[in-house]
C-alpha cells in the first residue's frame, strides 16, 4: 500500500512567556490510503498542533515548524507556499474541528458556506454549486437538504452543525480528512450518530481519516491504527487491537487502566496515573513521562529513547522498559473484579 | 408517592437512613416575550415532577444529555434556585420551607463542587483565603484555628500546606479542583452536589479526583449527588443511578441493575452509545443509534417526552405520559413498555 501521508521528524516550536516550548517533537509516521488513524493524547500532548502543522495552520508568529518534512502524495507540504498550499488545504486535505458553532460563520447560511468552499476550489456555476451543496447535505444525513441550505448556523442543533462541517469538508472530494475531537462538544447519543456517519462515509467514499481524540473508547471502535502522544512525542504507535490488548508504553498502559469501563462491574478503586502532565517549557533531556512512571529510573530521567520497533510488525514504542511493560505486570485488560 | 415505601427499597444492604428525599419536584422557567410589557407565553419545564431519594453515605448518579435538567435538579436541591413545587426533605427537615437562621444553618450541611475549576475559584484570592472563606462566614474561629483548619483541609485533599499562599492561576486543573473540594469540605457538609466535577479534567487526572471523592465519602459518611454525562465514571462511583431526559426521570435503579437490565428504551440507547475502550468488544457490540435530536424543552412532545426518538414507540406513547413507577424493588421507570417486563 502506498503511503498517502508521510511525516518525518516534525518539530513545532512556540515562543511563550516561559520560553521556548516544543509542542511537537520529532514526530515521524506515515498513513496509508484508506486507513483510519486514531491520535490519542491529553491536552498539551501535541495532537492538535501536529494536525495544524500538516495544514500549515500553526499560528504565526509564535508558532514555527522547526524541522521536518510532510510528504503528501508527491510533494513536501512544508515547501509549498501561498496559493500552492491553498490548493491542497480544503481541497485535498480537509479538517473538521471540535466546535462547529465557532467554525461556522454565523451571518451566512449553511448553503452559502458550502457553496463558497466549492467555488473556491472548483470551476463550477452558482447553480451547480447549489445542487452539489444539497447533495452533500443529503450525503451527511441532513433531512430536507434543499430547505436546510437556507438555515443559519444558530438555527441548527449541535449535531446538525457538525454534519454541515462534515459536508463542507467533503465538498471537494478530499483524499484525507483530519477530524480534531469532532464529537467532544456533542452529547453521547449524537456522538454515536456522527461516528456511524464517518464510518459509513469512509467506506462509501474511500476516505483516509485521521481522528484526534482524548477518548480511548472512540478510537477503539473506529480506528485501525493509533498514535499515542504525550508531551509532544509519539510514545507508542501500532494497530489498535494490538496496543489495547498489550500496551508497551507505561503511559498507554496507565491510561487504559485508569478509565472505568461501562461494560464491567467495578470493584475497589480506580488506578490513576499519579502526578500530572509536565510543563513543556521545563522539559529536560529525559523521558517526559518518567516522573509519573512506575518504571522510571536514572536512565529515563537522563535520556529520551528513540522510537524503537518492538516485537510486533509495524509497532513502535519510545520506552527503555517496554519489555517489562509488555510482560503484563501492568496488564490493562485485566478485570479488577 | 412511589418512594414512600421506604423499607425494602435497598435489598441486601443494611438499611441506611435517608439523607435526601425529593418528591414531585418542579422547576419551570418562564418564557417571556416583549420588553416593556413583557408577558409570559410559556414555560420551559426544566424539572418536571422528579422524585428520588439518596441514603446517607451513598451516591446517586444523575445522568442525561444537555437540556435534560440534571444541573437544575442539583441547583434546586441546594436552593441555589427556588423550585416551583414539590418537596425537598434534607435529613428529615423540609428544606424548601426553611427561612432565615434555620435556612442558613441547614445550608451549611450542603455544598457544591462545580465543573470548571478555572471559573469557580476567585483568581485574586490566595488558596488559604479561598478555603477559609466559608469558615469566616460561619464565624467563631480564631486566626490560629482557621490556619490549622486550612492546613488540615489541604492535607485531606492531597495538597501540601506550603501552597497556602499561592493563587489559583499557579495550579493545574486537577489541583484547582482539589482546592474547590477543600473549600466544599470546610464546614463538614453531609451532602454534596458534584456538578460535572471531573468533566473538564484530563483523563489521567479524572481517576485521581474520583478516588479522592470516594475516600472522603468513606471517611466522613458524605452523601453525593453526582451529576455527569460520562456514564462509565458514573457507573463506577454511584450506588444508584437516575437517567433524566427533558426534565423527567426515565429510569432509576441500582448501578449494576441499570446496566445489566435497563428497562427504558432511552437508557438502553444511552448505554449502547457509550464507546468502550476495547476494540474486541466494540467490534461485536450492537449499537442502538437514536435518530434526531433532543426536542426543545420549551416545546416537549405530547405523551412520553422520549416518544419522538423511541424505536419502540406505539400510539399510546404520543398520547399519554407514562407513570413513573416501580418495576422491581429499587428499580423505577417511566415507560409504557416497561410494564410488560415487570
Amino acid at each position: 500500500m502506498a503511503a498517502l501521508l508521510d511525516i518525518r521528524d516534525l518539530t513545532v516550536r512556540f515562543a511563550t512567556e516561559d520560553g521556548r516550548v516544543d509542542a511537537v517533537t520529532g514526530v515521524s509516521y506515515s498513513m496509508e490510503e484508506g486507513e483510519i488513524l486514531g491520535v490519542v493524547g491529553e491536552s498539551g500532548s501535541g495532537k492538535s498542533v501536529h494536525a495544524l502543522a500538516i495544514m500549515q495552520l500553526v499560528p504565526a508568529p509564535h508558532g514555527r515548524i522547526e524541522t521536518g518534512e510532510i510528504w503528501f502524495r508527491e510533494s513536501d507540504l512544508l515547501t509549498l507556499k501561498g496559493a500552492n498550499m491553498r490548493r491542497v488545504r480544503g481541497k485535498q486535505i480537509a479538517m473538521i474541528f471540535q466546535d462547529p458553532i465557532s467554525s461556522l460563520n454565523p451571518v451566512y447560511t449553511a448553503g452559502f458556506q458550502i457553496r463558497e468552499t466549492l467555488r473556491r476550489h472548483l470551476d463550477i456555476s452558482q447553480r451547480a454549486a447549489t445542487s452539489r451543496a444539497a447533495e452533500l447535505l443529503d450525503l451527511v444525513g441532513i433531512p430536507d437538504a434543499r430547505q436546510r441550505l437556507r438555515s443559519y448556523p444558530h438555527e441548527l442543533s449541535g449535531g446538525m452543525r457538525q454534519r454541515v462541517m462534515i459536508a463542507m469538508a467533503l465538498a471537494c472530494d478530499p483524499k484525507l480528512i483530519i477530524a480534531d475531537e469532532p464529537t467532544t462538544a456533542l452529547d453521547v447519543t449524537i456522538q454515536a450518530q456522527i461516528i456511524e456517519l464517518i464510518k459509513r462515509l469512509q467506506v462509501e467514499l474511500d476516505l483516509t481519516v485521521m481522528w484526534i481524540s482524548h477518548d480511548l473508547g472512540i478510537i477503539a471502535g473506529l480506528a485501525d491504527r493509533v498514535n499515542v502522544m504525550y508531551a509532544g512525542y509519539i510514545v507508542e504507535r501500532g494497530l489498535v487491537k494490538d496496543i489495547y490488548a498489550r500496551p508497551r508504553h507505561p503511559y498507554t498502559a496507565g491510561l487504559l487502566e485508569s478509565v472505568p469501563r461501562l461494560d464491567r462491574k467495578t470493584a475497589g478503586k480506580l488506578k490513576p496515573i499519579p502526578g500530572r502532565p509536565p510543563n513543556l517549557a521545563r522539559l529536560g533531556t529525559g523521558c517526559p513521562f518518567a516522573p509519573r512512571c512506575r518504571h522510571g529510573d536514572d536512565r529515563c530521567r537522563a535520556e529520551m529513547p528513540d522510537a524503537e520497533a518492538s516485537d510486533q510488525d509495524g509497532h513502535m514504542v519510545r520506552c527503555w522498559h517496554w519489555r517489562h511493560v509488555a510482560s503484563g505486570e501492568t496488564g490493562a485488560g485485566e478485570s479488577h473484579a | 408517592m412511589l418512594l414512600q415505601a421506604k423499607p425494602a427499597l435497598v435489598k441486601a444492604m443494611p438499611e441506611r437512613p435517608v439523607m435526601v428525599e425529593v418528591r414531585r419536584l418542579k422547576k419551570y422557567f418562564p418564557i417571556r416575550r416583549g420588553i416593556v410589557f413583557a408577558r409570559k407565553i410559556g414555560d420551559i419545564k426544566a424539572v418536571d415532577d422528579v422524585t428520588f431519594e439518596i441514603h446517607k453515605g451513598e451516591t446517586l448518579g444523575l445522568v442525561g444529555e444537555s437540556g435534560s435538567g440534571k444541573t437544575t435538579v442539583g441547583r434546586a436541591l441546594l436552593r441555589l434556585l427556588e423550585s416551583d413545587a414539590g418537596e425537598i426533605i434534607l435529613d428529615g427537615e423540609d428544606f424548601r420551607r426553611l427561612k432565615g437562621k434555620q435556612l442558613r444553618r441547614a445550608r451549611r450541611r450542603t455544598q457544591m463542587i462545580f465543573q470548571d475549576p478555572y471559573a469557580s475559584l476567585n483568581p485574586r484570592i490566595p488558596v488559604h483565603g479561598i478555603i477559609s472563606e466559608p469558615l469566616e462566614v460561619a464565624g467563631g474561629h480564631s486566626r490560629k484555628e482557621l490556619r490549622a483548619r486550612v492546613d488540615e483541609l489541604l492535607d485531606m485533599v492531597g495538597l501540601d500546606s506550603s501552597i497556602r499562599n499561592r493563587y489559583p492561576h499557579e495550579f493545574s486543573g486537577g489541583q484547582r479542583q482539589r482546592v474547590g473540594i477543600a473549600r466544599a469540605l470546610a464546614l463538614n457538609p453531609e451532602f454534596i452536589v458534584c456538578d460535572e466535577a471531573i468533566a473538564s479534567l484530563d483523563v489521567s487526572i479524572q481517576a485521581q479526583i474520583v478516588n479522592l471523592l470516594e475516600d472522603l465519602q468513606h471517611r466522613f459518611n458524605i452523601t453525593y449527588l453526582f451529576i455527569a454525562h460520562d456514564l462509565s465514571m458514573v457507573r463506577h462511583i454511584s450506588d444508584h443511578i437516575a437517567v433524566m431526559y427533558l426534565g423527567k426521570i426515565m429510569e432509576l435503579a441500582g448501578r449494576d441493575e441499570i446496566f445489566d437490565d435497563p428497562q427504558h428504551p432511552y437508557t438502553q440507547a444511552l448505554i449502547s452509545a457509550v464507546p468502550v475502550p476495547d476494540p474486541e468488544v466494540e467490534e461485536s457490540r450492537e449499537r442502538i443509534v437514536l435518530e434526531g435530536d433532543i426536542p426543545s424543552p420549551a416545546n416537549p412532545p405530547p405523551g412520553c417526552v422520549f416518544s419522538t426518538r423511541c424505536r419502540m414507540a406505539m400510539e399510546i406513547c404520543s398520547q399519554k405520559a407514562p407513570d413513573y413507577r416501580k418495576i422491581e424493588i429499587g428499580h423505577y421507570a417511566a415507560c409504557h413498555h416497561a410494564a410488560g417486563a415487570a
